[in-house]
């Protein structure tokens, strides 16, 4: 896949154990990521956010001199970049809270090292994915900044909905999205009944993307669940 | 409240109906009393009988036949025959005594007629020529000497006896209702107090009146229920914060050993036997993990400290999340999981809290893979059946026996038994998916899987 240059981003780690700080940091050096720098107080935190201009934060909510949630705050209002809260507190309102404030993702202690690479990854693909305007597929090329596919040379531009549920299939790449968050993403807050618009939708993403919609290979059916993007070439 | 009017009613009834019950019964009192006294109210009878039988004999005196004579004598009575002409007595008993006139005057007889002679009550009847009198006993009879009533009286009678009976009635109504009123003011309170211990909430009645030594007790009742309750909620408070603090500490320090031991099952500088005891590190950590969270969902839930939002969200979807979430993460494809519901059924409301629903279905499947490291297929599907809709989660993995189905469907948990016991019966990865369908009003069926494993059907109720 072609997200190397993500691993290039600025990430600030602010956790007030030295220990888990550590773990974190080696997790995310073997995973490739270079420019890494830890804090261990709101202060500290605070004073790297001017010095470093990260260009993603990992929080932990409780801090000696403060919380996660207001240092999140505090950090919103210095710059735009993405934020992930990890922490011990695994309470849905802590949850919903973190989300609330304009959390990016939220982590729960303790978790393993693929689950915070995967959601790095992501969060890094959904923010900085102007960077790379250029999705190779097995045949054609999507550019979400144009809104567009370039298949054999030719510009199919996508609709609104296209673009949207591309976008959700693009953030999970790999994964299987259900039919039910495609909606979501493409609907709004009352997905239910649009399944069969969903189904007309796709046929028509296929028919731009696929060489033989009939036998997609990049946009697969989870039958019964849902779709699959499946981005690169063999 | 509604049982105090119904009382007073029944009351009212049966005082009532009390009243109606002694009328007749002095009624019937009066009747037998008047039935017994009749053969003593015939001295008429008998003067009309003598006249009739006094007759005159051959030898022209007045005879008695014999019988008659007789019972006269045998009640003591006397009697005389005066003459219409004469106004003299021309025949008398042998038994007259010596007080009595021979000569009447029509004055005499009129007095005579009415009361007594001498104080003998006397009784006339007419004979052929003349008044036969009978003299009783003195103070044998009881006479009335002005044998006269109002002509509207007699006439009013039975309407003044109703009215009287009415007013008396109502008199009884107005003293019961009064006395009565004044019990109830003074019941009500002590009613309401008792109503309301029951639903758990602080009870206070006015400690005055004629019951103020049961408003006193209601009162010390609730205030000894009151610090129960406050003491069982802080007990369990305390108990599920326990939990919850330990299972917080945890966390942190579980995170670097899975975090490390993560790596290290990766780690291409390690030999083949170091990863796969890494392995096994990273996949006994999870279940730490997963106790964690299970342990706390379990003692909210147990002590209704976890908040229910429930909304309208379709089943479906929430499912079918779960199970791709599962797919997603199951890079080996160790588990695979056939998704089995009817295409058809794509949106089901149903009334739940989505992350706790979440949470069941994530442990069902999570059992099945616990239970069978070796892999296995795993089943999901959401049926719809009579308003009621079922999600079931089989594998065909090795699965259980008989006797352990029985404990799993029925058994406490070790969690909240009460009695001591050592028996391990299951984790709390069930227990939970039991007090989650609980809290939505639905049940948790466990039994063996078609597919040769086992399996756990979640039923729930539908939405209006």
């Amino acid at each position: 896949m072609d997200f190397e240059y993500l691993k290039n981003k600025r990430l600030l780690i602010v956790d007030d154990e030295q220990a888990l700080l550590d773990m974190v940091v080696s997790i995310l050096k073997e995973e490739g990521f270079k420019d890494i720098v830890t804090a261990k107080t709101v202060k500290e935190a605070l004073a790297l956010a001017d010095s470093f201009q990260p260009e993603l934060a990992i929080l932990d909510v409780m801090l000696p001199d403060g919380n996660g949630f207001s240092l999140m705050e505090q950090l919103k209002n210095k710059g735009e970049y993405p934020i992930l809260i990890l922490t011990a507190r695994g309470e849905d309102e802590d949850k919903f809270k973190g989300f609330g404030l304009g959390a990016d993702d939220y982590i729960v202690k303790p978790f393993l090292p693929k689950e915070l690479i995967f959601r790095i990854m992501a969060i890094l693909r959904r923010s900085y994915k102007g960077e790379n305007p250029l999705i190779k597929l097995q045949n054609c090329e999507i550019d979400f900044d144009r809104a567009e596919v370039i298949k054999n040379g030719e510009h199919i531009p996508l609709t609104a909905k296209e673009y949207d549920i591309l976008t959700v299939l693009y953030r999970n790449a790999g994964r299987i999205v259900t039919i039910d968050s495609l909606c979501e993403a493409a609907w709004g807050d009352n997905p239910f009944g649009y399944e069969n618009s969903l189904m007309a939708h796709i046929r028509r993403i296929r028919e731009k993307i696929e060489l033989n919609p009939s036998r997609p290979v990049s946009l697969v059916t989870v039958k019964g669940l849902g779709y699959k993007l499946i981005i690169g070439r063999k | 409240m509604r049982s105090v009017p119904k009382l007073i009613r029944r009351y009212i009834g049966i005082l009532m109906l009390s009243c109606v019950l002694l009328v007749i019964l002095n009624i019937i009192l009066l009747a037998v009393f008047v039935a017994n006294q009749t053969p003593n109210a015939s001295p008429w009878k008998t003067a009309e009988e003598v006249a009739k039988t006094l007759k005159l004999a051959d030898n022209g005196e007045y005879e008695l036949p014999d019988s008659i004579a007789l019972e006269l004598k045998n009640s003591n009575v006397w009697a005389i025959y005066i003459d219409n002409g004469t106004k003299q007595v021309i025949w008398k008993t042998d038994n007259l005594p010596k007080t009595i006139p021979i000569l009447y005057t029509l004055s005499d007889i009129a007095s005579l007629t009415r009361g007594y002679i001498e104080g003998y009550p006397t009784f006339t009847g007419e004979a052929e020529n003349g008044l036969v009198v009978l003299g009783y006993p003195k103070d044998s009879f009881w006479k009335h000497m002005w044998p006269s009533w109002d002509y509207y009286f007699i006439a009013n009678l039975p309407k003044t006896v109703l009215t009287v009976f009415v007013i008396n009635a109502a008199l009884i109504f107005i003293i019961y209702m009064a006395a009565n009123s004044k019990l109830i003011r003074s019941i009500r309170p002590i009613v309401n107090g008792i109503q309301s211990l029951p639903t758990g909430e602080p009870v206070y009645v006015k400690e005055k009146g004629l019951l103020s030594e049961l408003a006193m007790n209601i009162n010390k009742t609730s205030e000894i229920l009151q610090s129960q309750k406050d003491q069982l909620r802080r007990k369990e408070t305390a108990r599920a914060n326990w939990i919850a603090g330990v299972s917080h500490d945890i966390r942190t320090p579980l995170s670097m050993v899975m975090g490390y031991a993560g790596q290290l099952k990766d780690d291409p500088h390690i030999t083949q036997d170091a990863r796969q005891k890494a392995k096994v590190i990273v996949k006994q950590s999870e279940r730490i993990k997963n106790l964690i969270n299970d342990l706390n969902l379990a003692s909210k839930l147990e002590y209704n400290m976890q908040p229910i939002n429930s909304k309208r969200e379709n089943l479906i979807a929430i499912v079918r999340q779960v199970v791709v979430d599962f797919i997603n993460m199951d890079i080996d494809n160790t588990h695979p999981i056939e998704w089995e519901t009817d295409e058809s059924l794509t949106v089901y409301p149903v009334n739940v809290d989505k992350t706790l629903i979440k949470r069941a279905v994530s442990n069902l499947i999570q059992n099945c893979i616990n239970h069978n490291e070796q892999g296995c297929k795993i089943y999901v599907s959401v049926a719809v059946d009579n308003g009621k809709c079922t999600v079931t989660v089989a594998d065909d993995g090795t699965g259980v026996t008989d006797e352990q189905i029985e404990k799993l469907n029925n058994a406490p948990h070790y969690m909240f038994c009460d009695e001591n016991t050592t028996e391990q019966r299951h984790g709390l990865g069930l227990l939970i998916v039991k007090q989650i369908a609980a809290v939505h009003g639905g049940t948790t069926v466990i039994e063996h899987s078609p597919y040769g494993g086992f399996s756990v059907k979640l039923t729930l109720p539908c939405c209006e």
